[in-house]
């Protein structure tokens, strides 16, 4: 099975597409593998598949003191939020950068390239964090 | 990818032992105003990176850095932030 069509049916098991969208996505697929057997530009009308990607990075705590909060942002916004990392000042870069290790997060942003972003951003439509504490404390971190 | 500014901030606070506020913030009537300081800070920053290129810096970018800023405040229409304690609830979307 390959991973486009194993990625597919793991979207319908988790319910984040019908199985009508399943089925067409899965057409779509069949509809490319044999138009271009080789190549990886996708023939036929790209919609479907499209539509059926994630949108939006959801971000949910649940504190055992009741106190929730939920964050619904489109991915579309991570992604020109990360591409305008490598349009910041240096000086203002190296500020970020040591600010950041200081709070224990050694990312060098300027080291990001565009195609490094897309990538990232594509890996961060099937991530999924599930966090549970001992003390009750919930987060949940996913794309749909 | 869309280039339209958010036009509507909807928020909700419920208080305890309140009445529920529900503002509906018609952003789109600063577009206006945006627009003019938009064109205002082009101009600028094409002029501050003309400078900078004739001057041999390395970092001129200022302009696509504005460009791209707006880019980025338009895909915030979509947003939802919403938070709760047991007493009060906030509900804020961007349209």
């Amino acid at each position: 099975m390959s991973e486009d069509r194993s990625r597919i049916l793991n979207m319908l098991a988790e319910g984040k597409i019908t199985a009508e969208e399943a089925e067409r996505l899965l057409d779509a697929l069949d509809s490319r593998a044999s138009a271009t057997p080789a190549g990886p530009a996708i023939k036929g009308d790209p919609g479907p598949l499209i539509e059926a990607l994630p949108k939006y990075l959801y971000v949910k705590v649940e504190a055992a003191n009741g106190d929730n909060v939920d964050v619904k942002i489109p991915i579309a916004l991570v992604r020109s939020g990360l591409k305008l990392t490598s349009l910041i000042p240096p000086q203002a870069m190296d500020q970020i950068n040591d600010s950041m290790s200081e709070h224990g997060m050694s990312i060098d942003f300027s080291n990001l390239k565009p195609e490094d972003i897309d990538e990232l951003v594509e890996a961060l439509r099937e991530m999924e964090i599930n966090v549970d504490s001992t003390d009750g404390d919930k987060v949940r971190v996913y794309c749909a | 990818m869309s280039v339209i500014p958010p036009a509507v901030l909807d928020l909700r606070i419920a208080p305890p032992d309140r009445r529920p506020i529900h503002l509906w913030l018609p952003l789109f009537l600063l577009w206006p105003l945006a627009l003019a300081l938009g064109i205002l800070a082009l101009v600028l920053t094409i002029l501050v990176d003309a400078v900078l290129l004739v001057a041999g810096q390395r970092y001129h970018h200022y302009t696509v850095l504005l460009v791209r800023s707006f880019g980025a405040l338009c895909q915030t229409r979509g947003m939802v932030l919403r938070f709760n304690d047991d007493k009060t609830t906030v509900d804020m979307t961007v349209q």
